[in-house]
């Protein structure tokens, strides 16, 4: 295995076709007077000039604009007056046409690899190229030619050149390695443009490599398999086959409306734990965040966020979603999640011990600092809730409010803006809040069921204990039942109901909730396209009827063995 | 010979691009035409010249044109900075 750097995500499989650099020794070369050299030099650079500018027009319509721009620069260098003086001068003095181009060339190279901006220093590499292809007219030399690359071709080279790009098609190159270059080179932003998996920067590429070897490239990780086994091309093969399916659904599903066969709509959100997630929600057709759980913003440190550090997480979600919802989960601390300076102590039964929205309404310090935050990047784009969990009493949704009532008196008093209107919700994983429902949805602004703690606490089965894996099933009817009883609830006084738990992406289950009314899917970044395709599929006449055979089974089997067969085609 | 104070406002400074339009939109006058940046004069025909001065954003340079037709050439010049060089 090679290692590079991960210049273009994307799996490539193909075969090797090294580019490797020509000798382009000029020193047989006899001078044959100054007008022959000149001559020489001028129908060099015509044919260059003439080739450069198709080359251009055809990178124009297939790359951009951008790329077409680095080749004409290229034309300008070769006629730029004070180039052709210094030219000529040497010619005079007795220089080949070869030695003319190469010396000033060389000098230019160097001036610009010398300068101390960024940009200007990559103009170096198309001197280097325009340098290598003058010579290679002048000489009569074969040129690389990556229009004539066969389908499946891994080209690898010491660095991709400008004039390069023109033979790259997506069609052909199956992907692109090279032994020099980073992240943000040339060669990295083409092969992203172009959507070719890329690793770059290998180094000793050409000792580890030879033409017409299979390799698998991983544009994502950075890795460079040569010679793979079957079993390794056959894994290799699939998980490139899934990307290519991922990719077809973002074409397809990524700008549509989430809406089912009669043209219902429903919010599809994603859940996250970090900023970055947000990014990639929202590319992946997010339409708000249904779940930030802010428990990483607690973690691997030695004390608690402060209300700055959190508003700033806050409101780069918020931003980020450009206005478009965003429900915050308060400090889900406890269970499986430990924090070692939040002081909590060893419990017999964490699962259900003090935790969560126990934990914050004793601790209270903790929690308005997390709720002033929250307010503060409520007042920049108004799309920000909150959200309580394990909720078990109305009692326990009141004293959050009360505490929110506070800290937004003392932001008041401070001068701080905030939204007046912040919607407090209900996250519904507990059987005690299910029963409640109604209850609870007179004093929560929405509820969002939460799948995976409503499963393992309905069932009083852990999900990590392998013995009892099988009480642990979400088509259980108890659980569906709670699940729809939630929903009802919800309904009858009005109130916005989602689910956040791994249910809402579950084929199988989509259909039920689209029967029992859910208003909102929230699911992992990878699943929203698939979800939002799932939902598509179905009618109201199907869904009805799917939910009055499901839910008349008496066994989480039954019920799973039925959807098998109804709800997937 | 004429001449004329200018501010850079596009984002990159002179880069490729607007270098390229700046040569392609000056070299039809016929005249000379020089920038001067930092006290380096520069022939602004040449994008050798143009581009290893690394014009920033932002900054002021002098633009002198001198021959046929320099009025119109400095006029032509200074429009094309004004609009943004292309961006």
């Amino acid at each position: 295995m090679l290692y590079g750097v991960g210049a273009s995500a994307g799996i490539g499989i193909g075969k090797i076709l090294c580019i490797q650099e020509q000798n382009l020794d000029y020193t047989a070369v006899e001078y044959q007077g100054a007008k022959a050299e000149s001559a020489r030099l001028k129908a060099a650079a015509d044919a260059f000039c003439e080739i450069t500018e198709r080359m251009a027009q055809d990178v124009r319509e297939r790359i951009g604009q951008k790329e077409s721009e680095i080749l004409m620069g290229q034309v300008m260098m070769l006629q730029d007056p004070l180039v052709t003086e210094q030219m000529e001068e040497m010619i005079a003095a007795g220089s080949c046409a070869e030695a003319a181009l190469d010396t000033i060339c060389q000098g230019y190279i160097e001036l610009f690899s010398n300068l101390d901006d960024e940009l200007m220093q990559q103009r170096a590499a198309d001197i280097q190229d325009m340098r290598t292809r003058m010579l290679q007219l002048l000489l009569h030399a074969q040129s690389i030619d990556l229009t004539l690359a066969p389908k499946g071709t891994v080209v690898a080279a010491k660095d991709l050149t400008p004039s390069m790009t023109v033979g790259l098609k997506k069609e052909n190159i199956s992907a692109i390695v090279t032994q020099v270059g980073g992240k943000t080179s040339h060669a990295a932003i083409l092969a992203r443009a172009l959507e070719i998996p890329a690793v770059l920067g290998v180094a000793n590429l050409f000792e580890q490599i030879e033409n017409g070897q299979t390799a698998i490239i991983d544009g994502g990780k950075g890795e460079v398999l040569v010679c793979p086994d079957e079993k390794t091309l056959g894994e290799y093969t699939k998980q490139q086959q899934e990307q290519w399916r991922q990719k077809e659904l973002l074409f397809i599903y990524r700008d549509k409306q989430t809406q089912d066969a009669d043209g219902r709509s429903y919010d599809l959100y994603a859940n996250i734990g970090s900023v970055s997630e947000a990014q990639a929600a929202l590319e992946n057709g997010a339409e708000g965040i249904g779940l930030f759980r802010t428990e990483f913003l607690f973690m691997n440190r030695s004390s608690a966020p402060t209300e700055q550090e959190q508003f700033e997480t806050y409101t780069a979600v918020s931003r980020i979603m450009q206005g478009k919802e965003v429900i915050i989960r308060t400090l889900d601390v406890g269970g499986d999640k430990e924090i070692a300076y939040l002081n909590m102590p060893k419990e017999q039964n964490p699962f259900l011990g003090w935790r969560a929205i126990r934990y914050c309404l004793e601790q209270t310090d903790v929690f308005k600092t997390q709720l002033r935050a929250l307010l503060r990047a409520s007042a920049v784009n108004g799309n920000v809730k909150i959200m309580l969990p394990l909720v078990t009493d109305v009692q326990e949704v009141r004293a959050a409010k009360a505490l929110l009532e506070q800290c937004k008196q003392e932001l008041k008093a401070q001068g701080i803006p905030y939204d007046e209107d912040i919607s407090v919700g209900v996250m519904m994983e507990t059987p005690a809040a299910a029963l409640i429902a109604d209850l609870l949805a007179k004093e929560a602004d929405f509820f969002s069921i939460g799948t995976n703690d409503l499963t393992q606490y309905t069932m009083a089965a852990d999900r990590g204990n392998a013995k009892i894996k099988g009480l642990y099933s979400t088509f259980h009817p108890a659980v569906l039942r709670s699940i729809s009883h939630i929903i009802k609830a919800a309904k009858r006084e009005g109130i916005p109901v989602g689910m956040c738990g791994e249910a809402a992406a579950d084929p199988l289950l989509i259909p039920l909730l689209l029967a029992f009314g859910l208003d909102e899917f929230s699911v992992s970044v990878s699943s929203v396209l698939q979800t939002r395709k799932w939902i598509s599929g179905w009618t109201q006449r199907q869904t009805e009827q799917i939910e009055r055979e499901a839910m008349a089974f008496s066994t989480a089997n039954e019920v799973e063995e039925y959807l098998m067969k109804h709800s997937v085609r | 010979m004429v001449s004329a104070k200018v501010r850079l406002t596009n984002s990159m400074g002179l880069h490729l691009r607007p270098a390229q339009l700046f040569i392609r939109e000056v070299t039809p006058y016929g005249c000379d035409v020089t920038i001067t940046y930092n006290g380096r004069v520069i022939n602004a025909k040449s994008i050798m010249n143009l581009l290893s001065a690394c014009i920033k954003q932002g900054s002021e340079i002098e633009i002198k044109c001198n021959g046929e037709n320099e009025e119109e050439c400095l006029k032509a010049a200074l429009a094309l900075i004004e609009s943004g060089l292309g961006e």
